[in-house]
């Protein structure tokens, strides 16, 4: 099986900290269900993530260096 | 505002259910006469004009609210309807309900647990705000499931629903027919609607099935003469014995009333399990017992030419309702039969649905006198012209206009020129102070008639009064700081000019106004690509801005200048197009000489005073100026650029000179010229802006120069390329031959992946597309480097080079769907031909130039090709369009906002940052070559931002002293509470 998440096209998901996550939420004052959403069946999903954790995807970025998102793992 | 009310926020909207009560509580009046006015025209009591729900007349007084006709927005009354309705807008709800509950005792058919895990899921849909229908539906298709209630065990029925408000419980009760039913299958005959031979069964004797079901040999003999029905068990086990279904399907119509009776023992628990709330929302409530009689102002009356009223659709509706309400009561109470009653209950529940919403399908539409279908409420909120999208999200405008637009290469990009009648019709509001005084005076002394002059004037006390040819001269004097002028339009105005479909932002730009005789709107053709427009018979629309900070906004950010870097792609939408890069081609290619007088001609419409030093001499010793170095005038004097340019030569500027290469498409035209593109960037907009104005002007001085026109024989070859062309095509027909011929023979090996049929049309397609192209290459060669055509299409003004190669040598293969034409005829395309032929011209290969004309066959075939291009266009806009349309409400209510972020209004983060970059397209440029470096951008900011090091370090640690805070900065930081004073008691 083809394992997409070392695909040079998909960007690094990781799963955030509780600690972490709470700075990233108080810095932009939003609670965990206003982040976008990302389907725990999707393929870029690690598998150690679980419904409601939070994934940080960091993304090359051509005119940024690095574009950093954070998204909800749901269902 | 003009209330003078002070505005209030609205904290939250919460949609429901109406209980029938607050219907009477908010309710002006009861209705009771379907009479609205008497013989002296006044409004009957209690009926639907009753002057308690509002007036409409001027002068007359509400008698609820006692305001006059415009203050007063009219006020409800009620029906009380003499039996339950149901409402037409819940039929699905209604039908959900009675699936998913008890017939008995209302309870939803789950169990606790079941049910605590749709509230479950209900909670947390709820909390990512996704849709709560899924859930809902998904709990009534489990509570549907049961054939038992679950909490008083009563069998449930299934529930058919007929469109659009009648709904029946489906019993299996026992047949009418069921002694004959058990006498046939008793005798092995087919019973009911089996077939004969269908079902195989065992003559059986009385005895013996008395024996197998357990009944009684006497009460067979009973069942069997009808005297007596079997019971459910008896019923049961006879079926089992004889193979046989004795029951017959039983629609049981369930009135209003009954479904009313059976939503009101619904527990609040199982509704919220529903994801309804019970507080807000009883379900027994969708069954209508009061209608709310909407305030006459909401359907007022008109009167008619001849004195005689006319009423609202609305009100025609409710007085047929009143009318039927009143008939089903008298009738209830003088004890009409049965049959009766119920035929008034439908008529009234038709009523009501088609008051509510007249096209119901299935419903035949309630209609006026005249046959057309009445307007009721629901066609009053639906569709193009109804309530959300003709008056609310689009409304007809003041200070705007519209007409045909036309070209005007004298006109600035930014400027739309405006006729005199349109500027003298739309006004600018001026505040007459000291400074302006003359002119504000001036402008009024004109009167409404001549141009600059002013419609209305208001005075320092809010009166206004209308400026006439009479009063002008008077009025004029009059004029004194504190006045208000309306004057017309002048030039330098700013106005807001649009082509609709406005598919993008620079589909509304600003303009500033030059005011023009005759009738249309001028625009320069640099515009025409942002707007899409073109001077076929177009409309445009122009709107005359009516505040300082509207005129400010659009001015700085709106200007037509400001949208030349297109925000879809960053690079230029506005630049050169058609004709002015031809001549800046002709100008610039072979790099012609000019004499002085040619020169300055170029140059005359420019803002270029004088001319450089000459190029050189020519041999009669007179002063030359070159192409490039007259283009070179409009360059910015320090540009320096080098690329590969539209011919794919280098072009090369130094210091402001064009030192080699022409200027064409790729340099100044419209969808990323590389020159326009680099003056906007480094030089400003409005440094751009003259450019193009200048380009664009002196393209067309140098095409009026040299003259560019294209005749028939601009297009035709010599006979001996004539010759060529043939050549070429006929040795294709012989390889496509060939080709066949292997086909036939079963020789021709298929391509991988594809059929031996397939294989044979790529290669037939591919032999005719090698013969038109080297047909072309021949006929390319003839055609000179200055033919006009040829001048076009290698500038890319206009057309291609494979354009003018069908023009004069072969038009090539037609297609529809991508491949050569195959329909038509049985096994032909045409009847001329043989069946089963696979030759090139049988199936739309048109061998004939567009000059030599097509024949016949040829001419249909390319009509197919033509027709499908044209389908598939409509197509396209029509879909394009409504997903545009959905696209934009989608997205419409995203706003990025002062933490970089993008959200919706629900406060939902759509990117982290605008873009996930934070930067703009437009003020972005990068390719493979020049990357962005961020460190590099980073430091030539800070570099240029402090003076020195020192500077800098104390900005970066971000200790800046505030100085602008209050002295009661501290009691605000705790909230309002004062921190305690010690008491020096
Ligand atoms: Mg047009
Ligand atoms: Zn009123
Ligand atoms: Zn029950």
């Amino acid at each position: 099986m083809v394992d997409v998440s070392q695909h040079e096209l998909v960007p690094e998901h990781s799963v955030v900290s509780d600690s972490e996550l709470d700075d990233v939420l108080d810095e932009y004052d939003i609670e965990r269900t206003d982040l976008p959403k990302i389907k725990r069946t999707d393929a870029a999903v690690p598998d150690d993530a679980e419904v409601g954790d939070v994934l940080e995807i960091v993304r090359d970025s051509r005119t940024t260096d690095r574009a950093v998102v954070y998204r909800l793992v749901i269902q | 505002m003009s209330t003078g009310q002070t505005p209030k926020q609205i904290g939250s909207l919460s949609f429901g259910l109406m209980d029938p009560e607050e219907y009477r509580e908010m309710s002006a009046t009861k209705v009771i006469t379907a009479d609205t006015y008497d013989d002296d025209g006044f409004p009957i009591d209690m009926g639907l004009m009753d002057p308690r729900l509002g007036v409409i007349d001027p002068g007359l007084e509400c008698k609820t609210c006692g305001k006059h006709s415009g203050s007063c927005n009219g006020h409800f009354g009620h029906i009380e309807l003499a039996a339950p309705v149901i409402h037409v807008g819940f039929q699905k709800l209604i039908r959900r309900l009675l699936r998913g509950t008890c017939r008995e005792c209302s309870r939803l058919l789950l169990t606790e647990e079941e049910a605590d895990e749709f509230r479950d899921r209900l909670d947390k849909t709820r909390s990512l705000g996704e849709d709560l229908g899924d859930v809902t539906k998904a709990a009534i298709r489990r509570a549907r499931k049961a054939s038992n209630c679950p909490h008083c065990g009563e069998t449930q029925y299934d529930i058919q629903h007929e469109k659009p408000t009648t709904y029946y419980e489906v019993q299996d009760v026992l047949s009418a027919e069921y002694s004959e039913r058990i006498a046939a299958a008793m005798e092995g005959r087919p019973v009911g609607d089996e077939e004969e031979g269908e079902v195989d069964r065992e003559p059986m004797g009385p005895m013996e099935l008395a024996e197998e079901t357990g009944i009684d040999s006497s009460r067979i003999q009973e069942i069997l003469s009808s005297e007596f029905r079997p019971t459910e068990e008896d019923r049961e086990s006879l079926e089992q014995a004889l193979d046989v279904d004795l029951t017959e399907e039983d629609m049981n119509k369930l009135m209003a009333s009954d479904i009313r009776d059976w939503f009101e023992d619904i527990p609040d628990r199982d509704i919220e399990t529903l994801g309804i709330d019970a507080d807000k929302s009883r379900p027994e409530w969708i069954i209508l017992t009061v209608l709310p009689v909407p305030p006459v102002t909401a359907r007022p009356s008109i009167t008619l030419d001849n004195g005689q009223r006319s009423e609202d659709d609305l009100t025609h509706k409710l007085v047929d309702i009143i009318r039927i309400n009143q008939r089903f009561m008298e009738n209830r109470e003088a004890g009409a039969p049965q049959l009766i009653i119920e035929d008034l209950w439908e008529l009234l529940q038709y009523h009501v649905t088609t008051f509510m919403d007249n096209e119901i399908s299935g419903t035949p539409p309630a209609r006026h006198r005249s046959g057309r279908p009445l307007k009721t409420l629901s066609q009053r909120l639906k569709g193009k012209e109804g309530r959300f999208r003709g008056s609310l999200s689009g409304k007809r405008v003041n200070f705007s206009a519209r007409t045909v637009i036309s070209p005007d290469p004298t006109l600035s990009l930014n400027e739309v020129g405006v006729p005199d009648r349109v500027a003298s019709e739309m006004t600018q509001t001026m505040n007459v102070n000291a400074r302006n005084l003359q002119d504000a005076r001036r402008y009024v002394a004109n009167g409404p008639e001549t141009h600059p002059g002013a419609n209305y004037v208001r005075r320092p006390d809010g009166r206004r009064l209308k400026v006439t040819e009479k009063n002008c001269e008077e009025l004029a004097e009059k004029v004194d700081p504190g006045w208000e002028v309306s004057r017309h339009l002048i030039d330098g105005d700013v106005v807001i000019f649009n082509r609709q479909p406005s598919l993008h932002r620079m589909s509304i730009m600003a303009h500033e106004v030059v005011v023009m005789p005759y009738k249309t709107f001028r625009l320069n053709t640099v515009v025409c690509p942002p707007y899409n427009a073109d001077f076929d018979g177009d409309e445009m629309n122009m709107h005359a801005l009516q505040n300082e900070e509207a005129r400010a906004e659009a001015r700085v950010l709106m200007r037509v200048q400001e949208q030349i870097l297109s925000p879809r792609f960053g690079e230029n939408i506005i630049g050169a197009i058609q004709d002015h890069i031809s001549g800046m081609y002709l100008l610039t290619h072979d790099n012609p000489q000019f004499n002085e007088t040619q020169a300055l001609d170029l140059l005359r419409a420019t803002s270029v005073e004088g001319l450089p030093e000459p190029d050189g001499t020519d041999d009669d010793g007179i002063d030359y100026w070159t192409g490039r170095s007259v283009f070179s005038e409009l360059l910015p004097d320090d540009l320096n650029m080098e690329f590969e340019g539209t011919l794919g030569e280098p072009v090369v500027i130094e210091d402001g000179q064009l030192v080699e290469g022409t200027i064409a498409e790729d340099e100044v035209g419209e969808f990323g010229g590389e020159i326009v593109d680099t003056v906007t960037k480094v030089y400003g907009n409005t440094r751009s802006r003259v450019f193009i104005n200048e380009v664009a002007t002196l393209a067309m001085r140098s095409i009026m120069h040299f003259g560019i026109s294209v005749g028939i024989d601009d297009e035709s070859v010599d006979s001996e390329a004539e010759d060529r062309i043939q050549e070429a095509i006929d040795s294709a027909y012989e390889r496509v031959q060939e080709l066949i011929e292997t086909y036939e023979t079963g020789e021709l090996e298929s391509l991988p992946g594809r059929t031996t049929d397939e294989t044979l049309e790529m290669k037939v397609m591919q032999t005719l597309g090698r013969a038109r192209d080297s047909a072309g290459d021949i006929a390319d060669e003839r055609l000179d480097e200055d033919n006009p055509a040829v001048v076009m299409a290698r500038s890319g003004a206009r057309a291609s080079m494979l354009n003018l190669t069908q023009m004069s040598a072969c038009v090539g293969q037609q297609a529809v769907r991508g491949e050569r034409i195959n329909r038509g005829y049985e096994d032909r395309t045409l009847s001329h031909y043989k069946k089963n032929d696979l030759s090139a011209d049988a199936h739309g290969f048109v061998e004939s130039s567009y000059r030599q004309g097509l024949n016949p066959q040829e001419f249909f075939f390319h009509a197919m090709g033509g027709r499908e291009g044209l389908v598939d266009t409509a197509v396209r806009t029509s879909k394009s369009g409504y997903l545009q349309r959905r696209l934009i409400n989608a997205l419409s209510e995203l706003e990025s906002q002062y933490d970089g972020t993008v959200r919706d209004t629900s406060d939902t983060v759509v990117q982290f940052e605008f873009g996930e970059d934070g930067t703009s397209t437009t003020q972005v440029a990068h390719d493979e070559e020049n990357p962005i470096e961020v460190e590099d951008i980073a430091a030539r900011v800070m570099n240029a931002e402090f003076a020195d090091e020192a500077e800098r370090e104390s900005f970066l640690k971000g200790d800046t002293l505030q100085t602008n805070l209050s002295e009661h900065q501290d009691t605000w930081r705790t909230g309002g509470a004062v921190p305690e004073v010690e008491s020096d008691d």
